[in-house]
């Protein structure tokens, strides 16, 4: 019996907490930053979600020394709750000083702060700096003017890898029991608003990697140019998209990133690609549901839906995001202090 | 009484086809003889010589597409700057967009701006297009008729389409009633809102919003039945995709008054460049598929694509150091025009005298501006270059304000040399290099 949080074996929980308390035992990164799961290798990925996972077994109250004396800036241009909060509780967690630094997000829209704040925050030696922003690619271009390691928390359309390691994490966890928590051979159903989403790109990229079957499901408006040459089969018929899936992982209709009118109407959109009942029955039987959040209910997902424990890991997903960018910062800093070692 | 002799050089000149070892003799500013070495035999006793050596002499380079920034953002480009970097690229006369600070939508903005009669100026020669619409608002009609008397080389909404049908007929018809041409960049500004780069594959990775050749295509489809409708004269400018290039082959078959130019970024690179979200690949269109490439490289070859421009358009640093999505588009391009035109001639695509017909005569014929030509009687705007010899770009060394080339650290063949505007002398390699 999988428990609530995805643990099953005492001995096993036992022995990830010795090894969690180990700072020898970070992942790697074979680059000096952070900022998307395209490029990066499954001895990579394996290794964070291995690492992660040993975060996830510690006790509520564990706390870790890893990073002590390590200052990491929180710059967050666009709106986050659980994002940034979860970067600032992993950060506490793993020993670290966190600083969460105000900036406008009005002023991003000026195209003035990016560098400017960069250059401003550099000086003050952070190392790690973990970043939202609007534009796609801003945290490559920040990446190259700083000294400090970059972790991507998410850059316009393009990538945010930790939500993707999270999500990997909630599935092996989940599938323990069941797959042994392989991920390749799963069916995962990728549905909604694909084009606006740095969470699907994201996905995409960490789930083939691991050998998933992976199957768009989206209206052909909400669906970008040559997706399909990203290794994933396109579906417009959501029962057909999600026929026998493992995996339905939903997707917020990013309203503020959308242009117009990309579909007609929430309501339309809610009734061929929304997630309810009936719908999720041409899924497999006991498929899960997932959604990065926030859920939009009644648009991407049946409220009720969204509230069945026994279908629902979205709260799981929150739960493993801590685990999932303690390893991450850990690994970032690890990164940096490797390059900055070569480099003397 | 000035008297230049130019012996036993390679003389290239698309005007009278001449693509051969020659003799010219320039006098007071003007090409006075041209032959063969035996034609013109010894030089007169007062003139100074010069001698060809592995150089070829041509027409100076007439570039059609500038963004002289001046006046009104002089940290991009002032009228110096602008000048000595034209005259290191070899071009003799350019044309500038009205899309300066104020707009040239008035004669008084226009005459100030142009200096193509003045060659005691050592500087290149300096046409505008006049602002085809009031403000480029794209709203109401500029005063196409006094801009015109005022010498307009041709009516432009400048990097903004004029994306109106209503008001774009009304343009063409007023400027076919003038007889000059209506310069157009081509994107419908609805398909290409909010858009990063050429729609593809390559954005789509990336997570940035696509400009989607088809906003190019259907725009130039529009303008084509418009140009029928009323006998303008139509320039399509910068040309970046395949399906462009295939209406305009078709409206030049049916008898259209249709040209068009394309810049070295559409021939030379494809959106692939962006991936590590490089702004110096942030242009305006953007960088499209291989598959336009080729086609811009057919369009060429075939001559349904009628002259290449530089496309310059500098930016400062600042402009370019943002995110890809909000950095400016635009590149320093003066200085690398002839030697990404001689790249096409190296890959055997197109043949040397092809080259400068594309850079000079045709695009001097089109808009009826000085230069272009060798015939004896001409103004001697000229530039002597060295076709093979190799060097690397690299945006630092630029005279222009503006150092962001998509070109930056791609090695190259084609030289230039010196730089001569009514037999005046406005440039040589070997006072730039001290």
């Amino acid at each position: 019996m999988v428990s609530k949080n995805g643990t099953k074996n005492n001995l096993r929980t036992a022995t990830n907490q010795a090894v969690a308390h180990d700072p020898h035992s970070a992942a790697h990164l074979e680059s000096p930053h952070l900022l998307g799961i395209e490029g990066m290798t499954r001895p990579v990925i394996e290794g964070l979600l291995a690492r992660a996972n040993q975060f996830a077994e510690l006790p509520k109250g564990a706390f870790l020394t890893h990073l002590n004396g390590i200052t990491i800036f929180n710059l967050f241009f666009e709106n986050s709750t659980r994002t940034r909060v979860s970067f600032d509780l992993a950060a506490r967690k793993i020993g670290a000083s966190i600083v969460n630094v105000p900036v406008s997000t009005s002023s991003i829209k000026k195209g003035e702060s990016l560098l400017d704040t960069a250059v401003t925050l550099n000086a003050m030696h952070p190392d790690i700096l973990v970043m939202r922003h609007p534009h796609a690619g801003a945290s490559l271009l920040l990446s190259q003017h700083v000294d400090a390691a970059v972790v991507n928390a998410g850059d316009g359309r393009h990538e945010h890898p930790t939500q993707a390691l999270l999500d990997a994490l909630t599935i092996k966890r989940t599938f323990e029991n069941i797959t042994g928590g392989d991920i390749a051979g799963l069916k995962i159903a990728i549905c909604g608003d694909i084009a606006n989403s740095r969470v699907a790109r994201s996905n995409i990229h960490l789930l083939t990697t691991l050998g998933a079957e992976i199957r768009l499901v989206s209206p052909k408006t909400l669906l970008p140019t040559g997706i399909e040459a990203m290794g994933v089969s396109v579906h417009h018929d959501m029962m057909e998209g999600i026929r026998g899936v493992d995996i339905v992982m939903l997707l917020r209709l990013q309203t503020e990133r959308m242009q117009g009118t990309e579909t007609p109407s929430q309501r339309e959109f809610f009734h061929l690609f929304g997630l309810n009942a009936e719908k999720l029955t041409a899924a497999a039987p006991n498929a899960f549901i997932m959604h990065p959040g926030p859920m939009n209910r009644g648009v991407e997902i049946d409220s009720a839906l969204a509230d069945n424990h026994e279908r629902s890991l979205i709260t799981m997903q929150v739960d493993m995001g801590v685990a999932v960018r303690m390893a991450c910062l850990e690994a970032a800093y690890g990164a940096q202090k490797h390059r900055d070692e070569a480099v003397s | 009484m000035s008297r230049i002799f130019f012996d036993k050089i390679h003389i290239c000149d698309p005007s009278s086809g001449r693509d051969a070892v020659s003799a010219m003799l320039v006098t007071d500013g003007h090409v006075e003889a041209i032959g063969s070495p035996q034609e013109l035999g010894q030089p007169p006793s007062d003139a100074v010589v010069i001698k060809g050596g592995d150089a070829v002499l041509a027409p100076g380079l007439v570039d059609i597409r500038v963004q002289s920034r001046t006046p009104g953002q002089a940290h991009k480009e002032n009228a110096t700057s602008l000048a000595r970097a034209a005259a290191a690229g070899g071009i003799t006369a350019m044309v500038c967009l009205p899309n300066t600070d104020p707009v040239l939508d008035n004669p008084d903005s226009l005459t100030a701006l142009i200096r193509n009669d003045r060659h005691d100026a050592a500087a290149p020669r300096i046409y505008a297009y006049g602002a085809a619409t009031r403000g480029l608002e794209g709203t109401a009609m500029a005063e196409l008729g006094l801009l015109a008397e005022a010498g307009a080389a041709g009516f432009t909404n400048a990097v903004m389409p004029i994306a109106d049908s209503l008001v774009m007929r009304r343009v063409m018809s007023y400027a076919a009633m003038l007889d000059k041409p209506v310069i157009q960049h081509a994107e419908d500004p609805s398909l290409a809102a909010g858009g990063e780069m050429h729609e593809g594959e390559t954005a789509t990775r990336l997570g940035l919003k696509g400009i989607p050749a088809i906003a190019e295509e259907i725009m130039v489809a529009r303008d084509l039945s418009l140009a029928r409708l009323t006998g303008a004269r139509y320039h399509v400018a910068h040309v970046s995709c395949r399906q462009t290039v295939q209406l305009i082959r078709a409206a030049k078959a049916e008898g259209l008054a249709v040209t068009c130019d394309t810049a070295p970024p559409y021939f030379i690179l494809n959106d692939l460049a962006v991936m590590q979200y490089d702004s110096r690949f942030q242009l305006s269109p953007p960088l499209r598929s291989e598959d336009d490439r080729q086609a811009i490289i057919e369009g060429i070859s075939d001559g349904t694509i009628d002259c290449i421009a530089s496309d310059h358009a500098p930016q400062d640093r600042d402009s370019k150091l943002l995110p890809f999505g909000i950095a400016e588009a635009g590149s320093s391009a003066l200085e690398t025009l002839l030697t990404m035109v001689m790249g096409l001639y190296h890959q055997d695509h197109i043949s040397l005298l092809k080259a400068i017909d594309l850079i000079s005569t045709t695009p001097a014929t089109l808009l009826d501006l000085k230069g272009g030509t060798l015939a004896a009687g001409s103004d001697a705007d000229m530039v002597i270059f060295a076709p093979d010899r190799g060097w690397q770009v690299r945006g630092a060394d630029f005279l222009s304000l503006s150092h962001s080339t998509p070109f930056e650290g791609q090695p190259v063949q084609g030289k230039v040399l010196s730089t001569w505007v009514g037999g005046v002398n406005i440039f040589d390699i070997n006072d730039a290099t001290e």
